[in-house]
């Protein structure tokens, strides 16, 4: 292979793997849009406390003496999925429930306040500092050895692709086979009819902000991981990024927002590796501009009917 | 019931008015102004440190011209935005004197309104040398320039005859400032830059600005910026496998890189004003903050501790708390500090300053190299 291909795959894994954590966090909003037609802006913090809890998690375990990767992972994952589910459903009564089915820019204004809120309580509790990552999972796949340039996939990056592969899956599965699953769907088509047929749809609304927000906390958990370090803030432009591939790819649709994720990434891992990393985020909002124009419904949305 | 709630809430201010009236015959406020939060909170700590402990000190030796130092301290969180809503309230406030702000994109916007309202200000930390362009009369500075320090760094990198040098920045008025002023001396001296490129501040995700470094096979990496960016990109350049010498202005030489890079920090050069919590004359100083349980040792401790005490003894040498008359005598003295002997000039830049570059290690010290 010559050097410009293995440059271009390069950039192709790094874009892919920024993208696949994205389309975990745009899952949540495109659930919680899908279903009750309203942006959870708090959705960015959940996942910056998912990251958090994951940190302190890994640090417990490390004080504790345990050093055996798998239970250190796996203990930090269900930590921070507990945790920001719990947050997600918290969200959900306290700046959701008391506003639904007013005017839409109330519930809007109370998630914004919603957001505010817990990042800084995050700065207060934790401290406003960037506070590193320890590095769990180190090396990586070297191929391609040209004389001057050697593509590389690391495991980090494997681990990233690997983990959202299995929660897409198991995600999918989910929405189509189980019983809360299928009522999901009947409340994103009618919310009024679902609740007329016995669905309870408070407790389908509930679940729809916790199920977004695990994703989001393993989003947390790997991009933490893969970045090296986390701050209060970082939640917030990972939830400008995620709501974007969520538009993306047509907010409501799930598989749109795992397109849209994975879009996103990508065209800004290749503006950065071919022109320059300050055009990375002109070029992708430009490219949500340019589908929203031609194409308001994003990628994979569908046309919304008014319902009469 | 109503009437004598108000009469008891007239009687209240207008004691609070009295007692503040009172209070102002007899302090000399000082507003201090930097990031007591935000990423780069851990300078403004310095920053807080040595300022205070200047005005306890000036304080326990009888204050300036009888009166007593009152500090008043405001956060800016590095925001220039911020920063202008800290500087009205420094004018609402009544304060004169400013010790601030830190960073150059906050301490600019900040200076404009202190110099329309006449209010002096000493900042001991902002390097960008826009701010003193302006033929302001009031600002003065107690550290060096942008323009001093990227040719001490590009004339360390040019010795080292690098083949290719890639410069990136954070786009921020200081990181780009700095990094433009290592370009250009590199480019002088005939050394190719491969690249010259700005990322975003606050991102997290380099691997693509990584495996550009790789593909361009640089020698030298100059970051201009702050720590929390080049603190990743160390980290995931090293798990990326590229091979490359890093450098940074004084702005990435804080203990926090080590919490973010690990290991990855080891070796990195820094250049930073000299370690003036060595020198001999300063050891009684050192000693005071010691015993109150800080770090003298941070960049801007003592140029905090200085832009105090430059205040003090303009007042003495004015004897006047009239900003323009403190400024007369600041540019007219020549001051004893702890950072040596000041002399400005009439921008209100040091007359000299010296930056040393130094080679950063993993446990957060760091040996001086020239």
């Amino acid at each position: 292979m010559s050097e410009a291909t293995l440059y271009f795959i390069q950039q192709l894994i790094n874009g892919l793997t920024i993208g696949s954590a994205y389309a975990l966090i745009a899952i949540g909003y495109t659930m919680v849009y899908g279903i009750i037609g309203m942006i959870n802006f708090a959705h960015g913090e959940i996942y910056m406390i998912g990251a958090y809890t994951a940190l302190i998690a890994i640090t417990g375990l490390a004080t504790l003496g345990i050093a055996w990767l798998p239970l250190i992972l796996i203990v930090a994952l269900v930590c921070a999925m507990i945790v920001s589910s719990a947050m997600g459903w918290a969200v959900e009564r306290v700046a959701y429930r008391p506003v639904r089915g007013r005017h839409r820019l109330i519930p809007l204004i109370s998630a914004i306040g919603m957001s505010i809120f817990l990042q800084n309580y995050v700065h207060l509790a934790q401290g406003s500092r960037n506070i590193g990552f320890p590095l769990l999972i180190d090396g990586g796949i070297q191929f391609g050895s040209e004389a001057t340039f050697q593509a590389q996939i690391s495991y980090m990056q494997i681990t990233v692709f690997l983990t959202t592969l299995v929660c897409m899956t198991l995600l999918s599965l989910f929405i189509s086979r189980s019983r809360i699953g299928r009522a999901c769907r009947a409340v994103s088509q009618d919310l009024g009819m679902a609740n007329l047929l016995g669905i309870d749809t408070n407790r389908i609304i509930s679940a729809t902000f916790v199920i977004g927000a695990a994703l989001a906390a393993v989003a947390g958990l790997l991009l933490g991981m893969y970045y090296g370090s986390i701050d209060p803030l970082f939640g917030f432009i990972a939830g400008l990024k995620a709501f974007t591939a969520a538009v993306l790819g047509g907010i409501g649709s799930i598989p749109g927002a795992m397109l849209g994720g994975l879009i996103l990434g990508v065209s800004e891992s290749m503006t950065s590796g071919y022109l320059s990393g300050e055009y990375k985020d002109v070029v992708s909002f430009g490219l949500l501009i340019l589908i929203l124009l031609f194409k308001p419904t994003g990628l994979l949305g569908k046309p919304e009917v008014e319902k009469i | 019931m109503r009437i004598s709630v108000k009469k008891l809430a007239t009687a209240v201010s207008t004691s609070v008015a009295l007692m503040a009236a009172g209070q102002a015959a007899a302090e000399i406020k000082i507003g201090i102004a930097g990031p007591m939060t935000g990423p780069v909170a851990q300078y403004g700590d310095m920053q807080f440190s040595g300022a205070r402990m200047a005005i306890e000190q000036i304080n326990a030796n009888g204050g300036v011209m009888g009166e007593e130092l009152v500090a008043v301290e405001y956060d800016d969180v590095c925001d220039p935005k911020q920063a202008v809503t800290v500087a009205n309230s420094m004018v609402n406030d009544g304060v004169s004197f400013v010790v601030g702000h830190l960073c150059s994109s906050s301490t600019q916007p900040a200076s404009d309104i202190y110099e329309d309202e006449g209010i002096l200000m000493i900042t001991p930390a902002s390097t960008s040398p826009d701010i003193t362009e302006r033929g302001y009369e009031l600002v003065f500075r107690t550290i060096g320039l942008d323009s001093m320090q990227g040719p001490v760094a590009a004339n360390y990198i040019a010795a080292q005859n690098p083949d290719r040098v890639a410069v990136v920045h954070d786009k921020q008025q200081y990181g780009e400032g700095i990094a433009t002023a290592v370009r250009d001396t590199l480019k002088d001296k005939g050394i190719e830059i491969a690249m010259f490129e700005g990322i975003t501040a606050g991102a997290k995700d380099f691997s693509s600005l990584i495996s550009k470094l790789k593909q361009a096979d640089v020698d030298y990496v100059y970051y201009g910026g702050y720590h929390p960016e080049l603190g990743l990109i160390l980290r995931q350049a090293q798990q990326a496998g590229l091979d490359a010498k890093f450098m940074g202005p004084e702005g990435v030489g804080n203990k926090d890189i080590n919490t973010i890079a690990g290991e990855a920090a080891e070796g990195l050069l820094v250049t930073l004003p000299p370690s003036f919590d060595q020198k001999a004359e300063n050891q009684a100083l050192v000693e005071a903050f010691k015993e109150k349980g800080e770090d003298p040792s941070g960049p801007f401790v003592l140029t905090s501790y200085t832009a105090v005490q430059l205040v003090a003894e303009g007042i003495e040498e004015a004897q006047s708390t009239d900003p323009f008359e403190v400024a007369e005598a600041l540019r007219s003295g020549t001051f004893q500090t702890p950072i040596g002997t000041v002399e400005y000039d009439q921008k209100g830049d040091l007359k000299s300053f010296e930056f040393v570059v130094y080679e950063w290690h993993s446990d957060g010290s760091k040996t001086p190299l020239n």
